[in-house]
């Protein structure tokens, strides 16, 4: 090794610089992590592929600007030397520096970091009065040169470069080294990858028209944000305070929301948000970046607005304010977060033509939250009515709108599949098909080459002739995760299994598959399809639980006694099983009730009814495990805990999302049987790996609600004359149950779905990062909990099996993950899951809208309906339609002014008249003299019709036209069999858009068809699943609301 | 600079070492020939200064006196000019005081005091160039020194720092690395017997990491023995040489 040194000259504060002494380190072991090179370089780790025809080596600026084009998967063979990715860790800061290097890392990526600098003969120092930029161009070229004899000039190496004297410096130096600018490699190179020139040719502009603008503009639009130290000394004095900004999503160019993070403040007194009030005391922060914010003196206060809007461009007057809140400005942005943005051009009149041909345009985004972007493209014209992907790039003071530039298309405006596609870019999910790659390292099991168990595996115990094991899911479903089993000791104890697919044993820690999963984090289930998280070779056969076939399980198995069921003794353990019969909870439920009719109508349950003896055998262990789901569900609740899964068994009725009409209205005995089991097997995992690896376990906490977030729910209660407590998750059960109007039942819906969503959501840790009273999962209370059931779609289940494997086989810790990237893992596994959410509850309202879109409202009698108020704005109230599960605001005065009066028969119209609002009702008094009141929980008519919006999502407007409950004979709401299932919903518009597709494109209908039916494999979900799901929807944030 | 990496996903320090490599060490003995012992010694950029008085009888107040081995005095100083920005510390700073007593404590566990009843042993230590891990090369340049005055020791005192950066232990911290805030380890190992005469941690560790931090740190004491051996057979060779010549004369 040779010590050299360099010298550095560091600014310190003051604005002194300093000047500091490095040491750097020469070597001539630094690994070129190539194939082809014939030394002793380690091969361990990430290497180029081998059957490439050159290596590329992009230069500082190039890497700087064009850091996305080099993304692109199919750019292989990509050397980023270490020089250049300094710099860009110097210029773009640690979050593009990040992306960088988990880039560098993922194996689905061609490309290696070659450490130049510490290589002896790849380094040159820097010499005197050479400029920065000179140097690190020449330390990249002599890198290269390196590089290429290093590999015996078996592979030519490419620099690019955008800088045209440096290609006529360097590039006829050295045979087999060449210097090209990017834009022509990408030509003669990738002819075929249109995306990444397109790209590039977009980034290219954009990065131009910047530069002129630097030159042209002065005027300032906003104040400059203050550095970084400043602000970070500021955030440590108190002086600012740092959160995530919120931008409201009705009234995104006055009302955002600073929810503050951290306890650096000195005073802790403020508790609230902090309201930022119109763009200039935004200024430029986009919503969820990391912003500093001051706090305004209180004078300057401002309240947020009551009153219902949406989002018109015309500003009603702040008459409307509620009590003020801490209001402060922002003035430094910590980080950002911008992401892909899905945008529409403007319509075509509005929009300004420069007449030049590279034109500047503000597209607007799909998400009302977001600015509109400046972007400048030649295509305005072609693009017109696309749904196109932007980013952002820079927001100067000067400047009004921020800049960006297009990155591709989705697809027509209307287009079922570019809508679909729209929601997940917004929602930041990618789901290309599986690779290659991945599915090379799938088992196969095709009819002449069946996949079998192997027998020998040792370790593994087996359950096939000992046990008798079966599974209880809805019907028709195809990933069974989970099956049951239960028996009889011979010591006269009972033995409890759960057997849960053994996803570990196919998808190894590390492999193709398990980063595609990782990456994924769980399965997106939209309403018409669903994005699988593993490759349907292991979610619908070799992972799933099926009957009659040899299956690996996860077990973890218990011995309770058999009069009190407490717990003896578990184990847990890798096992072999072959599951009986796989019941679907109906029958399972009518087994239970003493029907014996499924065994005729059941194919595989006939053989049953020849033999007494089996039928008696499975009759046996459907009663007994009732029976321990019964009493572990009272010890639960007797210990302190209280029935809040319960809670939201019953509160997603009440859910906004029409999935209420997906779930049977009367739970089964037996659902709540499997949900137990699952909760038991998920608790004691939870323990189990609590206790091997104390520091560095997956667990899932759901934390104590904020008192103050009850406060609506109280106000509504007490309409009713309702007390609702809420000091601890079991007084809140308790008075919840008592909340209950006999006449309307919905009542009580409500008040749940209020409830649910005043509390935060439940996520997963990584223990090492929390205290253990923190664990606490209020839900379910339970002092330890996690997810272990359903490996086949979640990530998080996976991680945990890993955990328990290993602790079971004492496995060495090495290859388990540390406390820090569970961490990161954990929050990477709760963002995707928020955004599954999301997905899932937008395309859900893509499909109520499109339902209701070709219908007419005034003639069609399904777009009549009852709904019940459940909040009181100022200018309206607040709606929920039982029928559809949508909730929806309407108006009792409208733009002119005028409002809704009601006449005796209830019906309405709109006319001069006042409004007054008090706690519970709003009063209408009409200057004809007669006035009606709208209480908290009335039943109105309204009817329902759809606002397209071009730019936006479509959405649903409510208008009130009787103040009557709807009487239709048809559907006399609020009664139990109003059936129009989502699903029936669901196919009724996809076979409309289909139907349209079909008559344009036939072919490509047909390709639609398939996907159609390969994502919609299963429909059902199994219980336990649907609840977790639910639970989850419910568990909303409650800024957004 | 807090974005800084410490440790690449290619396993390289900022300064180009792995996570287990020392800085070169460079070291000379017999540097000055007033006093009975001296060295000097460069780690990476930090180089220090060590001389050594003794053992001779105790000067200043009698009380001191230990009537059963020798009283080892330590003083530990920093130059005005061993850092970045020219900082004066007349009487010394807390800082200096609690490094001379962890010296003090070093040394009277290695050296054999029991041989020098009622005697004083000074030791003289300066930071010429401060950039990461003082103590260790105070210790390590002491070491020396001792060896130069001819004070029996038991062993080699051998000095090194150690971190943790990354889940991954680091050997010799600079002073790059010590800045950025995290764990670190400060170990006096006299290498044969393994025993530790002065084991030192600032900010918080996990126990569980503790092992593999004091494995690395173990480790790189002992590497450090090595080359310090070294130093001490090639001086005595050059001194012997030097004899021998006279000797010859």
């Amino acid at each position: 090794m040779l010590k050299t040194e360099r010298i550095l000259h560091l600014k310190v504060q003051r604005g002194r610089t300093l000047r500091a002494v490095r040491e750097h380190y020469l070597r001539d072991d630094v690994s070129c992590w190539s194939p082809l090179c014939g030394r002793s370089c380690p091969k361990d780790g990430k290497l180029l592929s081998e059957e490439l025809t050159h290596y590329v080596v992009p230069d500082c600026q190039v890497l700087h600007d064009y850091q996305e084009v080099l993304e692109f998967p199919e750019l292989k063979g990509v050397i980023f030397m270490q020089t250049a990715c300094q710099f860009l860790q110097y210029r773009r800061g640690r979050r593009q520096y990040r992306r960088l290097r988990s880039m560098i890392r993922d194996p689905r990526h061609d490309c290696i970091l070659f450490s130049n600098e510490f290589q002896h003969h790849a380094y040159l120092p820097r010499e005197m009065g050479e400029s920065a930029e000179d140097w690190q161009t020449r330390c990249i070229y002599n890198s290269c040169v390196w590089y290429y004899q290093h590999c015996c000039g078996t592979v030519p190496v490419v620099m690019v470069t955008e800088d045209e004297g440096v290609i006529h410096k360097y590039s006829n130096e050295t045979g087999g080294v060449y210097v090209i600018s990017f834009k022509s490699y990408l030509e003669t190179f990738w002819p075929d990858l249109k995306d990444a020139q397109e790209l590039h040719e977009s980034l290219r502009q954009s990065r131009q028209e910047l530069g002129l603008e630097n030159q042209e503009k002065t005027g300032k639009e906003y104040q400059e944000h203050l550095p970084t130290e400043v602000l970070e000394a500021g955030i440590k004095s108190g002086r600012y305070k740092q959160g995530i900004l919120n931008v409201n999503k009705h009234r995104s160019q006055l009302e955002a929301f600073v929810r503050l993070q951290g306890f650096g403040g000195k005073d802790t007194d403020l508790q609230s948000d902090v309201l930022i009030h119109g763009n200039k005391a935004r200024n430029r922060a986009v919503h969820g970046d990391l912003v500093a914010v001051e706090l305004l003196p209180k004078t300057e206060w401002k309240g947020r607005t009551g009153a219902l809007c949406d989002n018109e461009e015309d500003e009603k007057t702040g008459d409307s304010q509620s009590d003020v809140m801490p209001t402060g400005r922002v003035v430094g942005v910590l980080q950002r977060n911008w992401r892909d943005y899905v945008a529409t051009f403007p319509a075509q009149e509005e929009n300004r033509s420069h007449g030049t041909n590279t034109q500047k345009i503000l597209v607007i985004p799909w998400d009302y939250r977001i600015p509109k972007i400046r972007i400048s493209t030649q295509q305005a014209n072609v693009l017109q009515d696309f749904r196109v992907v932007v980013r952002i790039d820079s927001w100067e003071s000067a400047s009004l709108y921020p800049n960006g530039h297009f990155v591709r298309t989705l697809g027509r405006i209307g287009d079922l599949e570019a809508e679909i596609a729209a929601i997940l870019v917004e929602n930041s999910v990618t789901v290309n098909l599986f690779s290659e790659a991945q599915l090379a390292e799938m088992p196969t099991n095709t009819p002449d080459n069946p996949w079998n168990v192997d027998d020998t595996e040792s370790g593994r115990l087996d359950l096939r002739k000992t046990h008798l094991v079966f599974s209880i899911d809805p019907q028709g479903c195809e990933d069974v995760d989970d099956t049951l089993s239960i028996r009889a000791l011979p010591t006269g104890h009972l033995e409890l299994g759960v057997h849960i697919a053994d996803v570990t044993h196919f998808v190894q820690a590390n492999s193709y598959t398990d980063m595609e999963a990782r990456a994924r984090a769980t399965t997106y289930y939209l309403a018409d399809r669903r994005y699988d998280m593993l490759p349907s070779i292991l979610s619908a056969d070799l992972c799933s639980l099926l009957g009659g076939v040899d299956r690996y399980a996860v077990s973890a198995i218990w011995e309770l006694d058999s009069k009190t069921f407490d717990i003896r003794r578990v184990w847990y353990g890798r096992t072999i099983i072959c599951s009986s019969y796989k019941l679907s909870y109906e029958v399972a439920q009518q087994l239970l009730d003493g029907d014996l009719e499924p065994l005729n109508s059941d194919s595989e349950l006939q053989p049953l009814s020849q033999d007494q003896k089996r039928l008696e055998q499975l009759l046996w262990a459907l009663h007994k495990l009732t029976e321990v789901a019964q009493a572990t569900r009272s010890r639960r609740d007797r210990s302190g805990a209280l029935e809040l899964e319960g809670v939201e068994v019953r509160v997603q009725f009440g859910e906004e999302h029409s999935i209420d009409d997906l779930i049977p209205k009367q739970p089964l005995q037996v659902h709540e049987t499997i949900a137990e089991c699952m909760i038991l097997a998920n608790h004691w995992v939870a323990k189990k790996i609590w206790e091997s690896y104390p520091q560095q376990a997956l667990l899932r906490l759901h934390p104590p609600p904020r008192q103050e977030f009850f406060k609506e729910l109280k106000d509504c209660a007490l309409a009713r004359r309702f007390t609702i407590d809420t000091r601890s998750n079991k007084a809140l059960a308790d008075s919840l149950d008592k909340a209950n109007d006999p006449s309307d039942p919905l009542i009580n819906r409500l008040l749940r779905t209020m409830a649910t969503q005043a509390m935060s959501n439940a996520q997963y840790f990584s223990t090492g990062s929390y205290t253990e009273d923190e664990f606490y999962h209020y839900g379910l209370a339970l002092d330890k909990y996690t997810h272990f059931t359903s490996p086949i779609r979640r990530y998080a289940d996976i991680v945990v099996h890993r955990l328990l494997l290993d602790s079971v086989n004492k496995a060495s810790k090495d290859n388990l993950l540390g406390n820090k990237d569970l961490d990161e893992l954990c929050r990477h596994i709760n963002a995707r899951n928020r955004a599954a959410q999301q997905c899932q509850k937008q395309s859900v309202e893509l499909f109520q809208c499109m339902f209701f879109k070709d219908k007419d409202p005034e003639r069609d009698l399904r777009c009549t309906c009852d709904a019940i108020i459940y909040a009181i704005r100022t200018n309206g109230v607040i709606l929920f339609l039982p029928r559809y599960g949508i909730k929806g605001a309407a108006y009792l005065k409208n733009n002119e002014g005028l409002v809704l009066s009601c006449d005796e028969d209830g019906t309405c119209h709109w006319t001069q008249g006042q409004l007054q609002r008090l706690p519970d009702r709003i009063t209408v008094s009409a200057q004809a003299g007669n006035s009606t009141s709208f209480c908290l929980f009335d039943h109105v008519t309204v009817r329902i019709r759809i606002q397209a919006s071009r730019v936006h999502s479509d959405i649903i407007r409510l208008e009130i036209t009787s103040n009557k409950p709807h009487a239709d004979p048809a559907t006399v709401s609020p009664s139990p069999h109003n059936q129009l299932v989502k699903e029936d919903l669901v196919k009724e518009v996809t076979q409309t858009v289909m139907e349209g597709q079909l008559a344009d494109e036939k072919a490509e209908a047909q390709k639609l068809n398939e996907h159609d039916q390969e994502y919609r494999q299963t429909q059902g979900h199994s219980l336990y699943m649907m609840l977790e799901e639910v639970k989850d929807l419910a568990l909303l944030d409650v800024a957004e609301a | 600079m807090a974005g800084l990496e410490l440790l690449s996903d290619q396993g390289y320090r900022v300064d180009g070492r792995k996570a287990g490599e020392l800085r070169k060490i460079q070291a000379r003995m017999g540097v000055f020939a007033q006093a009975d012992g001296s060295a000097y010694i460069e780690q990476g950029n930090t180089k220090a200064l060590a001389v050594v008085y003794g053992p001779h009888e105790i000067r200043g107040s009698r009380s001191k006196t230990l009537h059963d081995r020798a009283v080892v005095n330590c003083q530990y100083s920093m130059a005005t000019f061993s850092t970045g920005e020219r900082k004066r510390r007349p009487h010394g700073d807390r800082k200096s005081t609690e490094m001379t007593l962890h010296l003090k404590q070093t040394f009277e566990a290695a050296i054999l005091t029991q041989l020098y009843p009622r005697s004083q042993i000074d030791i003289y230590v300066q930071i010429l160039q401060a950039d990461g891990g003082n103590y260790c090369t105070c210790v390590n340049a002491a070491t020396l020194a001792i060896i130069d005055a001819g004070i029996p020791m038991r062993d080699y005192v051998c000095a090194c720092s150690a971190g943790f950066i990354e889940d991954t232990p680091l050997a010799d911290l600079s002073y790059v690395e010590e800045a950025a805030g995290g764990p670190q380890l400060a170990l006096a190992l006299l290498p044969k017997s393994d025993q530790i005469a002065l084991l030192e941690m600032n900010s918080r560790l996990h126990e569980d990491h503790l092992e593999r931090v004091m494995d690395a740190a173990t480790k790189a004491c002992k590497d450090v023995y090595a080359v310090l051996d070294q130093a001490v057979k090639e001086h005595l060779q050059e001194v012997s040489a030097m004899l021998g010549d006279r000797g010859m004369a």
